[in-house]
């Protein structure tokens, strides 16, 4: 296959369809979702009813049936407008875990849930952190015991996104939504006595509590606790014993999407800040002709650029995945790559252009100050990056080389 | 009342995207090599109020523009807002036409669609295009089909027994008129805004075929297209500097400084209405 940059016409119709949208219905509210740590409901209905959540699933269950990059192609569009990242984690999350619960989802299940999914009538999450798991995954100890024709869990889930979304109906979504949950089934068995489940934060028997979140206040965070939730054996998403692995899946769907969305942001900070540098005069001239900020913005943007690329780049290997053309292991490795090195430029770029605002750069109505506590969230979401570098290390060196468990 | 359906053709017209970086050539005239067509914004007005009529009276829409074969893309996006079809007249033979020529193009075409559909009812357009500004194509186009015309629409209120009600807009406020049917309205205002096709519309609309005509297909007179038909010359095209010369008031009491600049107003013959 030719290596080619360009998209296609259906992309490129889609990408100008998002961006008339986030300009006129995102951007002018941006500020809004940090004082109000809410997105407003309008948004999520309107994201629903142009089929932004859907872009995935097949027609068959009144998704679109279209590819990772054109996900992405959409979230590049949903950044440039927020860059505190708050719809974003909605949109990738979604769309990241919605997939996973899709394809290794019963057909009853994908005819109850998913179909809800691609209308966007319902929201779907991830929850496999607890307060006393995230890195080390095989410490979790929520557990799901087969019961009947369903599963009973319990557990305790943490720093988890979307809660609030999830929890209520009529809101930002008309059913709210669940979280692909992680559970042991068989705890003995270790990582490969893991299932997944899709859960509906709407359940009674669920609590949630909310966390104070350092920056991308639009979209909530907290944790949830599960006292004997019941669901239905079709809620479980894949065999059991898989869990371990699907989530290690989804995890490769949401890094590339987080490099993305962090490649694109840093992008955005760095033209928002430059189009301040060339107003604001210090020493008698815009701040934008100080070779200080000239070096500053070269560097960043070069590094954003590799980014952008390597986070298409991730894009395109999930779809190559698809379509049976690249291994598992290949995909998690340049997702992995992809969001170490993404994470890590969209911080550089996004601290050095918010100096170049001069004190304007601390306060909170700034967007680039919050889009710097935004980029924060992924040292750890969806793996921490010394968990990407274990990946990368292990895929280059050979399993052999990991670490032992003491 | 049971509502009786109307046909309706659109004008659109694919210009230059606005909110893209222009170029310009040595001459004064925009390089259109590189750049990405898109609808004229102020048709999408007259696009959106051509489907609210349809969705609520029944009946077809159809688009009409004329413009180089490359424009086609551009039209996508009002068959996506709901468009039923589009049609895009294009022929070396119509280069350079002015908005005579233009006009007269385009009202052959609107005499072959009325052909193939029995009636047209309206023919609705934006109030003038985001490239060229000048708002003659609606009037124009009336002329041509002699049929009148209706400039500054912003609503159509009601359409019934062969006339429609419309709210124009005058300055300092509004008119409301009812006018023969079948008529030009130029869509000005804000009442239609615009709506966003969701990507299924989007997708949909790319697979859909657009009718391209040429200059035969409608049977117009050369003499009458292009260059030659055009009365209008484009003599000499500049870039005009325009500067903004700010004037600031500093006296420390405020009522002092307002008179300062009504009586500055005034002196430029600013009408400030008291």
């Amino acid at each position: 296959m030719p290596l080619d940059f360009e998209f296609t016409k259906e992309q490129e119709d889609i990408r100008s369809t998002v961006r008339e949208f986030a300009e006129k219905y995102i951007a002018p509210k941006v500020v809004e979702f940090e004082e109000k740590q809410e997105i407003p409901i309008e948004i999520t209905r309107e994201m629903a009813r142009l089929g932004l959540f859907g872009i995935l699933f097949s027609e068959k269950y009144d998704g679109l049936g279209l590819d990772p990059v054109t996900a992405g192609i959409v979230l590049e569009e949903i950044v440039r407008a927020d860059i505190t990242f708050s719809l974003a984690v909605a949109y990738l999350v979604h769309t990241s875990w919605g997939y996973v619960a899709y394809k290794y989802g019963s057909d009853d299940f994908r005819e109850d849930v998913i179909r809800k999914a691609a209308r966007g009538d319902l929201w779907v999450g991830i929850a496999t952190t607890e307060p006393g798991a995230g890195s080390d995954l095989v410490g979790i100890t929520t557990t799901a015991k087969k019961n009947g024709d369903g599963y009973v869990i319990s557990g305790e889930k943490a720093y988890i996104s979307g809660v609030r979304e999830a929890r209520e109906k009529d809101a930002w979504f008309e059913l709210g939504g669940g979280h692909v949950t992680l559970a042991y089934t068989d705890k003995t068995k270790q990582h490969k006595g893991m299932s997944l489940f899709f859960v509906p934060l709407t359940d009674p028997n669920i609590t949630i509590r909310l966390e104070k979140e350092f920056g991308r206040k639009g979209w909530s965070f907290g944790s949830f606790v599960l006292n004997n939730v019941r669901v239905p054996e079709t809620y479980r998403i894949g065999d059991e014993g898989r869990g371990f692995y699907i989530a290690m899946e989804g995890f490769d769907h949401a890094r590339a999407y987080i490099a993305l969305a962090c490649a694109v942001g840093g992008k955005r900070a760095i033209e928002l800040a430059a189009e301040y540098a060339k107003q604001r005069r210090a020493f008698g001239e815009p701040v934008a002709t100080f070779q200080g900020i000239q070096f500053q913005l070269a560097d960043n943007w070069a590094r954003l650029e590799a980014a952008h690329a390597l986070a298409y780049k991730a894009l395109w290997a999930l779809k190559m995945e698809q379509e049976g053309r690249i291994g598992r292991f290949e995909v998690t490795k340049i997702a992995a790559s992809a969001k170490l090195f993404a994470v890590q430029a969209a911080k550089a770029a996004i601290d050095d252009a918010l100096r170049w605002y001069g004190a304007y750069g601390y306060t909170e109505e700034n967007p680039v100050a919050l889009a710097l506590k935004a980029v924060k969230s992924y040292d750890w979401a969806e793996g921490s990056l010394d968990i990407m570098r274990l990946i990368v290390a292990r895929e280059v060196l050979g399993k052999e080389y990991i670490a032992r468990r003491r | 009342m049971s509502a009786i359906p109307v046909n309706i053709v659109v004008l659109v017209k694919p210009v230059v995207d606005p909110k893209a970086v222009v170029r310009f050539r040595p001459d004064g005239t925009i390089d259109r090599s590189a750049v990405k067509l898109v609808v004229n914004p102020y048709d999408k007005y007259a696009v959106e109020a051509s489907i609210q009529l349809k969705e609520k009276l029944g009946g077809k829409v159809v688009g009409v523009a004329m413009a180089p074969p490359h424009a086609v893309d551009a039209l996508r996006e009002v068959l996506a807002m709901g468009v039923d079809e589009v049609v895009l007249l294009s022929d070396p033979r119509l280069a350079g036409s002015d908005t005579l020529a233009t006009s007269y193009a385009l009202s052959l075409a609107v005499k072959k669609i009325e052909q193939e559909l029995g009636i047209v009812d309206l023919v609705l357009c934006g109030i003038e295009s985001s490239d060229s500004n000048t708002g003659h194509i609606g009037p124009e186009v009336g002329e041509w089909l002699g049929i009148p015309s209706v400039s500054y629409v912003d609503k159509i209120l009601e359409i019934h027994d062969g006339y429609a009600v419309v709210k124009r807009l005058i300055e300092g406020g509004y008119s409301v008129m009812k006018v023969k049917l079948p008529a030009v309205l130029s869509v000005a205002g804000t009442s239609y805004q615009p709506r966003i096709p969701s990507l299924r519309e989007v997708l949909a609309a790319r697979r859909k075929h657009i009718d391209v005509w040429n200059a035969d297909a409608v049977g117009l007179d050369p003499s009458l297209v292009g260059l030659v038909g055009s009365p209008t010359r484009v003599v000499r095209m500049w870039r005009i500097e325009i500067r903004r010369r700010g004037k600031i008031f500093t006296d420390s009491d405020v009522d002092v400084a307002i008179e300062k600049l009504i009586s500055e107003l005034k002196k430029d013959g600013v009408s400030l209405g008291v």
